[in-house]
């Protein structure tokens, strides 16, 4: 008898004890969401905001709060959710946050109730909850039979957070771009051996190509598991020997040039921006170059060309060679400089060669063309995510993308242009 | 990091280091850093202005710099007092100059902020969305790690 009541006992402190965590619950879009109440001031109901010209979509306006004059941002609008139009409603609900030093105010469909939970029932995201980019979420618990997803205001509204619009929410929620780990063993050591020994990263990126380029190689070595393996760096690149975009490491010939510049939208703003990134010695630099000042004698023409490789882009700015090792379309671009060609001065104030890392912030403006071939297939999984969001980022509507021919974007939000041995997208508009 | 300006900086730092501290110079590998970086102990911080934005850091530990100063002033300093903070500040100076001076002759012109040190321990530097070229210099006094964050302005 004793022994239940102690159990009874001991139940009810347990369950007092565990309560050091409560939230203030919402809706947004149907689904459940709450917010540490510690990061909450008040809540509101409120209408007839203040508009601020220019700002960001989800900024609805300022508000004037007894005296505050706070910003209201509208969460759905911010998540890119639907926006529930409710006849009922003439006032929206808000959440009043108090942020590091400043209040703001967040519009959500309905505001519920105060929640109390035991901190270490809070679970880690996992990708598939919600519509919202895994990075904003603080946890998952369950309450009642409900799901609430923890939102984390201070990563949402925080200092750098400022370009939460562009962090494409699909990449992690609705396609499964992921890092390939196949099943059979063959395959699998592959990727393994293509990792360590050519810092190549099969993922959705290309994983089509490494699947049939295998298949080749099996009849190229036949079955033997111990001949498939990649045993050396050459025996890798060997296996990537065809990887390669038409044209790699070399200047363009006139065919291929041909086909980009056919890529090419005719453009009337003045002025054309590029971005070639893992540039290498300058090759295709210069050949993207002359290519835009013919194409666009008008414009004002810049282009961004860089590699973390500090020996190949070294040489790229005053790069001189053999008259007859430079492609006869580029006459016109060539000066002679003691008995050495190079490019002439006009060419040369185009490019801006960086001793750069890519994965590092690139601070350059936003530009009209991006030619990365075969660059995203040697970063690794999590940077390749990083950067193709960085890439729509940095385009302009409309602007166009090539990468390498073996590769592919496993994001559905680009229009794709198959071109013969160019695989390039444009940004949709 | 423009191309063109890393071998200005290179080629200034040592230059002027073996002219001030002798022949025992040796490079190490340039690489490139963007987050946040521990500093040694002593830093001296020269900014530039013009047609670029950014700055150059000479970052090194306090027995490299009192070593570095009493090599350069011909007595033993045992602190770092004003003398040998001025030394630094001056040998960080003439480095950056000549560095300018070279760039200038190619056709890119830079201005020079007053020369700054910084000492103490467990110092850390960031600086938001840089990019910084690491040129680590290796004397007999020590390791000097000059550190270059320069970009275009746009």
């Amino acid at each position: 008898m004793n022994a239940v009541v102690d159990r009874a006992e001991t139940a009810v402190i347990e369950r007092v004890e565990n309560i050091d965590f409560k939230m203030v619950t919402f809706s947004l879009a149907g689904k459940d969401y709450s917010i540490d109440i510690m990061k909450v001031r008040e809540i509101s109901k409120a209408t007839r905001f203040t508009y601020v010209p220019n700002s960001l979509p989800y900024v609805r306006g300022v508000y004037n709060l007894r005296g505050d004059i706070i910003s209201i941002i509208d969460l759905r609008t911010m998540f890119n959710l639907p926006l529930v139009k409710s006849e009922k409603k003439s006032s929206d609900e808000l959440i009043i946050l108090r942020l590091d030093g400043y209040l703001l105010g967040v519009i959500v469909d309905s505001i519920e109730k105060v929640v109390g939970i035991s901190s270490s029932a809070i679970q880690p995201p996992h990708p598939i909850f919600g519509d919202i980019n895994i990075k904003f979420i603080q946890g998952v618990v369950e309450k009642d039979n409900k799901l609430y997803i923890i939102l984390d205001v201070e990563s949402i509204f925080g200092q750098n957070a400022d370009n939460v619009e562009v962090v494409p929410t699909q990449y992690t929620s609705k396609v499964a771009y992921t890092e390939n780990k196949p099943e059979e063993i063959n395959m699998g050591f592959i990727s393994e051996t293509l990792r360590t020994f050519s810092k190549f990263n099969v993922t959705d990126l290309n994983n089509k190509w490494v699947e049939n380029r295998f298949e080749e190689w099996k009849k190229l070595k036949g079955k033997n598991s111990e001949d498939l393996q990649l045993h050396s760096e050459r025996d890798s690149e060997e296996f990537l020997s065809r990887f390669y975009s038409t044209d790699t490491g070399r200047f363009w010939s006139e065919e291929y040039r041909n086909l980009i510049s056919s890529l090419l939208e005719n453009n009337s703003s003045g002025t054309i921006r590029a971005w070639n990134p893992g540039c290498g010695k300058g090759y295709e630099t210069y050949s993207i170059a002359t290519l835009l000042s013919e194409k666009f004698k008008e414009a004002s023409i810049k282009i961004w060309a860089n590699d973390k490789d500090l020996m190949s882009i070294s040489n790229a700015p005053n790069l001189a060679l053999d008259k007859q090792n430079l492609p006869k379309y580029m006459d016109k671009h060539i000066i002679s400089v003691n008995s050495k060609s190079q490019f002439n001065q006009k060419i040369k104030d185009i490019v801006l060669f960086e001793y750069h890392d890519i994965t590092h912030p690139n601070t350059f403006p936003t530009v009209d063309i991006i030619v990365a071939r075969d660059i995203l297939s040697f970063l690794g999984y999590s940077e390749q995510l990083r950067m193709i969001a960085e890439f729509q980022e940095k385009l302009v509507p409309g602007g166009l993308l090539i990468i390498g021919q073996n590769e592919e974007l496993p994001v559905n939000d680009w229009k794709k242009i198959k071109n013969n041995n160019i695989t390039a997208y444009r940004k949709i508009v | 990091m423009r191309v063109e300006y890393i071998n200005p900086f290179v080629e200034a730092a040592f230059d002027i280091l073996k002219e001030v501290l002798g022949n025992d110079i040796q490079r190490g590998e340039l690489y490139l850093k963007s987050t946040s970086q521990a500093v040694q102990g002593v830093a001296a911080f020269v900014g530039l202005a013009g047609n670029v934005e950014g700055r150059v850091l000479f970052d090194m530990s306090m027995e490299t710099a009192l070593a570095i100063a009493s090599e350069m002033n011909g007595e033993t300093l045992t602190e770092l007092d004003d003398l040998g903070k001025a030394t630094i500040t001056e040998l960080a100076n003439m480095i950056t100059a000549q560095a300018v001076t070279k760039l200038h002759d190619l056709g890119f012109t830079f201005d020079l902020t007053p020369p700054a040190i910084f000492t103490g321990e467990n110092m850390e530097i960031t600086d938001n969305e840089v990019e910084a070229l690491i040129v680590p210099v290796i004397v007999k006094q020590g390791k000097i790690e000059i550190n270059v964050a320069v970009r275009e302005r746009t």
